[in-house]
């Protein structure tokens, strides 16, 4: 496929995508609409941390660290004088003062990430392998810490409340193929190449002439800033959030998301979190028992978090590097896959 | 062989689907949203609840429902995952199409979801969350059906200034969670109010396992305190009562609902004795009429007792919307909330519910549960006459 022909077909599809997520809200059920906001949300999230985890091999935990910094930083800067002052009666003065957009908390917010990657991930990206994976979950324990405690800016461990709503379809999902696009286009540039080389031997790829900290610490900052816009995203959304949302169960549920989908494949990333999440709500008001006419099932509360995970452990034996591997799901690779489709169907037919 | 799995799989999904968006429709019925965290870390408060309610429900229809109608819940597990809290409330409104709900024991997950519910104008009456705050964060469709923290902690002020005759007071608070810090600062200006004296105030963290530096300082006192009120949440009570009691402090210990859970008795063992805590109801044999009923017909049921009052509350919180609904003569969620807003005197098994003056948080009589010879007994109940302000 020639690549003005791949733009145009970039180009159709962010525009559908763009076309859907205006007239969803008119077309269908409340309840959808915030499924999709969320998945939109998720996915953003774990194709950045698919940057460090997946194709640059430094398998970090602290992801949810930057989510969380994120949520809080762009909370405080939204958060209407009012509110303020009701909620936060301690924050110094010179922050208080400050009164900012969605976009414009939210970019604040990400940006900060940024400069939080380059301290943190200065130090940590040297080590490889478990060691940084502990190290950086220590660094997410530091950040809950943190937000427990200061408690003139975060409330401590009681609900950070009355962030606007803000969050809607068209945002996220505008966030998401911005993310997308960006990621796409740096994943599958030589700078891209770098990660994986780093990925694959550290020693290899020095011996070409690639530094390893600073191309590992590129994947670790530019994740940081979605992270973090993906946090104030998440923050606009609920309204309502507490140090404990970010922490252990979210950076499971967006590593499980990961993993399953394929490390190595923004698609996979995105089919991974497509998968989770329908799968989640499906078996959720199914434990709540059904009645097929011959049979009645009494509700299971609980019966939905177990389910998943046999499927989990199904989907990792069968398929051990996610479902989509190291493969991209391109127009080209779906035009192939119609292709022989057809071609079977037509020898079906034949016979 | 490929195909027949994917055919398999996709007629899964296909069922699986069809099940979840279209769920058996039943018109004659009036529903009422019920979503609990029935998982995670408020089952233990919140599956007493839920199971409370759907009793009352039960009841209810046997006696012929309402306006002529059979009521629903409409049962959610929200897992104590914020996300899916926000979802449900979508649920319910949008497909379940609710006309009002009842909702949690915890603040936070209240916060979730209320927001949605006063956009649409559905009302939403929580059994369990007890900040006085929520419905001013909220707005006019948000009520309590239990009393504030404010209105509990004045009730343990009052009951250490008269019973227990405490003039000076050590006040130990958990500085991580809503509640505790909440609780310990209405108790402060409720007890300072009726001329008490707090001698030290300290704090700890949720989770904290050793209590050896609080108690230290509270050893090294010139003055010794008569009573201590300490603010804690279910899973901390019975390690901080244990401790205090190891290190040879004899005096009373106070705090509020949060002691209402079987680990003060399970953990604190020997060392609960002497410790008085303020809650919704008296979950006994030999409580009130209403209670004992209720006793024995969750029992019935569940084959367990009423775990703590928030088995009660969920049951109160479904026969007073049911009342409104009455009262209001439709099923329209306008009517039901000025219907819910001009209660007075719904008699639960609680104590009475009012809203007064515009509030929507009830006034209600505080039972204060004190421990003898390792058994719960009913030490008094008090409805406060000072009560700080939300």
């Amino acid at each position: 496929m020639n690549g003005s022909r791949r733009i145009l077909l970039v180009g159709v599809a962010i525009a559908v995508m763009a076309a859907f997520s205006f007239t969803a809200p008119a077309m269908m059920n409340d309840y959808f609409v915030r499924i999709i906001t969320v998945m939109c949300i998720n996915a953003m999230l774990v194709i950045s941390m698919g940057l460090a985890n997946g194709f640059t091999g430094v398998f970090s935990l602290g992801h949810m660290g930057f989510v969380a910094v994120g949520a809080y930083v762009s909370g405080v800067l939204a958060l209407s004088d009012q509110a303020k002052a009701s909620y936060l009666p301690d924050l110094p003065g010179w922050i208080a003062a400050i009164h900012l957009g969605y976009l414009s908390s939210t970019l604040v917010a990400a940006l900060v990430c940024v400069v939080l990657a380059f301290l943190v991930g200065a130090p940590l990206l040297r080590l490889s392998g478990h060691f940084v994976s502990v190290a950086t979950l220590g660094f997410l324990i530091i950040v809950n810490v943190v937000l427990v405690n200061a408690d003139d800016y975060t409330r401590g461990a009681r609900t950070f409340t009355g962030v606007p709503l803000q969050t809607n379809l068209p945002w996220a999902m505008g966030w998401l193929l911005l993310s997308l696009v960006i990621l796409a286009r740096v994943v599958y540039s030589p700078k891209g190449r770098a990660w994986r080389a780093v990925r694959e031997d550290t020693i290899a790829a020095q011996a070409i002439g690639i530094d390893v900290l600073p191309t590992r610490l590129s994947a670790f900052v530019i994740g940081a800033f979605f992270a973090g816009a993906g946090g104030s995203l998440y923050g606009h959304y609920l309204g309502s959030f507490s140090p404990s949302s970010f922490y252990f169960a979210y950076t499971f549920s967006l590593i499980s998301m990961l993993v399953i989908g394929g490390m190595q494949s923004l698609t996979g990333a995105l089919i991974g979190v497509i998968l989770v999440s329908v799968l989640s709500e499906l078996l959720r008001n199914l434990e709540r028992g059904f009645d097929l006419g011959f049979v009645t099932v009494p509700p299971l509360y609980g019966a939905s978090q177990i389910a998943l995970g046999v499927i989990f452990i199904l989907i990792m034996i069968f398929r051990p590097s996610g479902i989509m591997g190291d493969l991209e799901l391109s127009f080209g690779r779906i035009a192939a896959l119609l292709h022989t489709l057809l071609h079977k169907g037509q020898k079906g037919t034949n016979t | 062989m490929t195909m027949t799995r994917r055919t398999v799989v996709g007629l899964a999904v296909t069922a699986g689907l069809a099940i979840a968006t279209f769920p058996a429709m039943a018109d004659d019925t009036i529903k009422i949203g019920s979503p609990f965290n029935v998982t995670g870390g408020l089952a233990s408060v919140e599956a007493p609840a839920l199971n409370g309610a759907k009793l009352k429900a039960k009841e209810i229809n046997d006696a012929g429902g309402v306006l002529g109608k059979k009521i629903e819940l409409v049962i959610y597990d929200t897992k104590t995952d914020p996300t899916v809290i926000a979802a449900t409330g979508s649920q319910l409104l949008n497909q379940d199409k609710v006309v009002a709900s009842l909702a949690f024991a915890d603040s936070d997950a209240v916060l979730a979801m209320a927001p949605q519910f006063q956009t649409a104008g559905v009302p939403l009456v929580t059994p369990g969350a007890t900040s006085p705050k929520l419905p001013d964060q909220v707005g006019s469709d948000m009520f309590l059906a239990c009393f504030g923290d404010n209105v509990q902690a004045a009730a343990g002020a009052e009951f250490v200034l008269n019973k227990l005759s405490g003039k000076t007071v050590y006040l130990l608070r958990d500085n991580t969670t809503e509640y505790t810090t909440l609780l310990a600062k209405y108790f402060k200006e409720a007890y300072e109010n009726g001329g008490g004296k707090i001698v030290l105030a300290d704090d700890y963290k949720h989770g904290d396992t050793s209590f050896t530096a609080q108690i230290t300082k509270l050893k090294a006192l010139p003055e010794k305190p008569d009573v201590l009120y300490v603010s804690a949440q279910p899973d901390d009570i019975g390690v901080v009562v244990k401790q205090i009691r190891q290190a040879g402090i004899t005096q009373p210990i106070v705090g509020g609902d949060g002691y209402d859970t079987p680990l003060l008795l399970s953990v604190g063992g020997k060392a609960a004795n002497n410790v008085y805590f303020s809650t919704h109801a008296f979950m006994a044999e030999d409580s009130t009429p209403g209670i004992v009923k209720f006793y024995q017909a969750y029992k019935a049921a569940y084959n367990t007792p009423p775990e703590n009052a928030f088995a009660a509350l969920g049951y109160d919180t479904v026969g007073l919307i049911v009342d409104a609904i009455s009262r209001a003569g439709s099923t329209d969620s306008a009517k039901i909330r000025d219907a819910l807003a001009a209660t007075q005197g719904y008699q639960g098994i609680t104590g009475s519910i009012s809203y007064s003056n515009g509030s929507r948080v009830p006034a209600k009589t505080v039972s204060i549960i004190g421990v003898k010879d390792d058994k719960l007994y009913l030490a008094a109940e008090v409805t406060p006459t000072w009560i700080a302000k939300p």
